[in-house]
């Protein structure tokens, strides 16, 4: 359930999400890579700086050195220095070095002799005498003419330049100091832009010599001293206390005994703060950008969604019968050409809509989904088994005399109504209206295994309603009215009737025109319906009367004929009776028993609905006995009539 | 003064015939040693001689001839050849001295002590010369092939010395017997030092 509650349901905001997310995953993957090559760019820069800077320190020393030596050099050619370190007089040695090496602003001077002795030391005054510390110096100066190198005196650090006092061959030696202190290590600083740091490795105790670092980290520097200098020849990373440094060690040449280096250090945070600015860039540009991206992604989902719901409403609105909807579409984009489309098609529909209307006021409902659901309309047809029913006003004319023909026309279709409801209610089929009558179908254009009781039904529901009408006009002044039906199920061709341009759904056959005539026998035998034997036949639980066997002109066989009564049970057990006397009379007569049937039908002839029956029949056999049948006598009545 | 020497030479050796010393002076090598100095110093006191002089030459910005023998007490003079100024000095125990800035010759300058004397220009680093003085008139400088010939000794007991500019160490002197009108052969094997380099000529 949860996974739903994050995924929206709306396209708009499917849309909106997906492209946000889809943005978000590119800028995400990127910035982690551009974060990666950062690290790593800046990483090497880094490195690749404390090298660089690490290459000028180390050449800086040298010209340093190299030009310490050529400044001491030519100190010593001073020929008054020269005949003072010759006159081998302590004092006066001690003042003149004293003031040469304030002239190069050395740390210190001394003079030793051709056999190594100090004559004198203006660092260290009580060493007169005694042997120079620093041998090896004198015996490479010996050799290359001068010498410098890096000694440790009394915990200072000292550049010392060794050259001979030449007059013109060497007479004695001297030594300049220059010493490396955390001045020197800020000099040396700007240059390199790393701190610096100047360390002896004196194993398992490194020691500090010179520093830019502030008391605080030197700490940090001493215990990993070692391990940077095993590891960091050509630079490495190294935690300093709680910092990350880029951190080089460079080995100062000729440093005596105990190894000197040169430690320069970049903090990573420093190095890297103008990448975290790229950094803070790069996700102002991701986050501009994605909002960007969701508001053109609302926009753009806007626009499609609000048209569709537009459409989707509009839709609604069809579905409920309002064919009026329009909504338009002046984009001319396939939105715009959508919503066009969805207008042509209300169009198109209100069009059917209205035409399946007046279809409907001229053809039946079911004819005309039939002839829509059809889609083409053809000529031609095909046989079937239906039921046709025709309805006829009694005396419809008389009914109206007194009427004017507006008010004849609304009482013919208040019948109409009536009767068209009823029809359809049960089923059935309006095929067309016939002045006042009605003929409808009963299995066409739609077939039902009951069609014959459903017309019965109708038929018997028509009467009931055309008896209701009788109260009503009556208040109006108007006659009673008597409706007529008659009803036959037989093999028609039912199809599309005209021509192409005008067509007309109904059926044809003989069975039609039988149930066209039993209609007008209504009247000679004063009842509402009369149906052919074959309907008789498909029905059950309707009570029938037999009415008579009719012989019908071209026909050789009669046709039986029977009126419903009503459905079984709904008849008194007298009523019952009555007719099982009457089919009883009907079966004498036929067997030419002719005064027991005529007994039997005086008897009946008092009872309504039999009168007129009564009196065919009596009269019928009045007839038969004064002019009595031949052999070929069927009981049959011949209708000659149309 | 050239007359009076060689009367002097003439008397000084008429009392016995005069013997000579053939010095040959190699280095480690085997290679004739040029300008090494020898000389031989009688058991007994030499006989006084006459202050006389030598000169040192300086002559493109060199000194000429860069190694210069004399007696003690003789007087040198430094005539200059370029026709730039030069200023002469050492610094050397046996005889400091200075010549400041000058041009022609200069007063000449008197050895008193026995020994070793490097000279140099204030003003021209790569120039050097020495001077070396023996208090003895017997006394020579080896050729290009290390020959070197002391003539005109009286017979007697003499130390033969050597002397190299760039020699490590002194070799050990030879006690010489010599017999008149004889030639004595001498030998000497000076190792040398390497040397120290030094400013070439500006």
């Amino acid at each position: 359930m949860t996974p739903r509650l994050i995924r929206p349901t709306r396209l708009q905001d499917r849309i909106v999400v997906f492209f946000v997310v889809l943005l978000m995953a590119v800028q995400l993957v990127s910035f982690l890579f551009i974060r990666y090559a950062i690290a790593h760019t800046a990483e090497n820069t880094m490195r690749e700086e404390l090298r660089v800077g690490s290459r000028v320190f180390r050449r800086f020393l040298e010209l340093n050195s190299s030009q310490l030596v050529e400044a001491t050099s030519v100190l010593t050619y001073d020929f008054g220095f020269r005949e003072a370190i010759a006159t081998r007089d302590r004092a006066t040695i001690l003042s003149a070095l004293r003031n040469h090496a304030a002239r190069i602003k050395a740390s210190g001077m001394s003079v030793i002799d051709l056999e190594g002795i100090v004559v004198a030391d203006t660092i260290q005054e009580p060493n007169a005498g005694k042997p120079y510390p620093f041998a090896d110096l004198i015996g490479r100066a010996a050799e290359l003419g001068r010498t410098a190198g890096v000694r440790v005196v009394d915990g200072h650090t000292y550049q010392i330049i060794v050259v001979p006092v030449l007059a013109p061959l060497p007479i004695a030696w001297v030594s300049m100091s220059f010493v490396i202190d955390d001045s020197t290590a800020r000099d040396l600083k700007r240059l390199a832009t790393a701190e610096v740091s100047f360390v002896q490795s004196v194993r398992g105790a490194p020691r500090i010599l010179a520093t830019t670092l502030p008391p605080t980290r030197r700490g940090a520097l001493v215990a990993a001293a070692d391990t940077i200098i095993a590891t960091a020849r050509d630079g490495a990373t190294a935690r300093l206390g709680d910092e990350d440094f880029e951190v080089l060690a460079t080995p100062i040449e000729d440093t005596g005994s105990l190894p000197i280096y040169a430690i320069l250090q970049r903090s990573t945070a420093e190095g890297l703060a103008a990448y975290f600015l790229l950094e803070a860039i790069m996700l102002l540009i991701a986050g501009m950008s994605i909002a960007v991206t969701a508001l053109g992604a609302i926009r753009i989902a806007r626009r499609i969604t609000r048209p569709v719901s537009q459409l989707g409403a509009a839709a609604r609105e069809i579905e409920r019968g309002n064919y009026s909807v329009r909504v338009g579409g002046e984009a001319s984009d396939e939105i715009g050409e959508l919503g066009r489309a969805f207008d042509r098609m209300a169009t198109g529909l209100a069009e059917r809509d209205n035409m399946r209307d007046i279809l409907g006021k001229v053809a039946s409902n079911e004819v005309v989904t039939r002839l829509l659901e059809g889609g083409d309309i053809e000529l031609g047809g095909e046989q079937r088994d239906v039921t046709v029913m025709f309805t006829d006003i009694r005396n419809f004319t008389a009914l109206v005399e007194r009427l004017t023909p507006d008010q004849s026309l609304q009482l013919l279709n208040e019948f109409l109504t009536v009767i068209s409801e009823v029809i359809e209610a049960h089923g059935g089929v309006v095929d067309k209206y016939l002045g006042d009558g009605v003929m409808a179908l009963f299995g066409a254009p739609v077939t039902r295994p009951d069609d014959a009781e459903r017309a019965l039904h109708c038929a018997l529901e028509i009467r009931r309603r055309v008896e209701g009408l009788g109260p009503v006009l009556a208040a109006r002044g108007l006659p009673h009215p008597q409706v007529g039906m008659g009803i036959n199920t037989s093999r028609v061709i039912a199809g599309n009737i005209g021509s192409p341009s005008r067509l007309n759904y109904t059926v044809l056959g003989d069975g039609v025109n039988l149930a066209s005539r039993l209609e007008g026998l209504t009247k000679r035998y004063h009842v509402p319906i009369v149906i052919g034997v074959t309907t008789r036949e498909l029905v059950r639980d309707i009570v029938c009367r037999e009415l008579d066997k009719v012989r019908v002109r071209g026909k050789t066989v009669p046709e039986r004929i029977f009126e419903p009564l009503g459905a079984t049970g709904t008849l008194t057990a007298t009523q019952m009776v009555h007719l099982a006397q009457w089919h009883e009379a009907l079966e004498m007569f036929r067997l030419r028993c002719w005064e027991t049937s005529a007994a039997s039908l005086r008897e009946l002839a008092t009872l309504p609905g039999y009168e007129r029956l009564a009196a065919i029949y009596l009269g019928s056999m009045r007839d038969l006995a004064a002019n009595p049948p031949g052999e070929d006598w069927d009981a049959s009545f011949t209708l000659y009539e149309k | 003064m050239a007359r009076a020497l060689l009367i002097f030479a003439l008397v000084a050796s008429l009392p016995a015939a005069a013997a000579s010393i053939q010095v040959n002076v190699k280095d480690a090598r085997g290679a004739g040693l040029e300008d090494a100095v020898v000389w031989a110093v009688p058991k007994v006191a030499p006989p006084t001689r006459p202050r006389h002089e030598s000169s040192v030459e300086q002559k493109d910005k060199q000194f000429r001839p860069m190694v210069t023998v004399i007696q003690t007490g003789t007087m040198v003079r430094f005539p200059n050849r370029d026709d730039i100024r030069h200023h002469v000095y050492s610094f050397s125990a046996p005889k400091p001295f200075e010549i400041k800035l000058y041009a022609g010759t200069s007063a000449p300058i008197l050895f008193d002590k026995p020994g070793e004397v490097v000279l140099g220009c204030n003003i021209h680093d790569n120039m050097l010369g020495y001077i070396y003085v023996v208090d003895t008139p017997w006394f020579a400088k080896t050729r290009a092939e290390g020959m070197a010939r002391l003539d005109d000794l009286p017979a007697g007991d003499y130390d033969l010395h050597v002397w190299h500019y760039a020699q490590a160490a002194a070799p050990a002197v030879i006690p010489t017997k010599l017999r008149a009108d004889e030639n004595l052969p001498a030998e000497f094997t000076i190792s040398l030092k390497a040397p120290l380099p030094r400013p070439g000529p500006r």
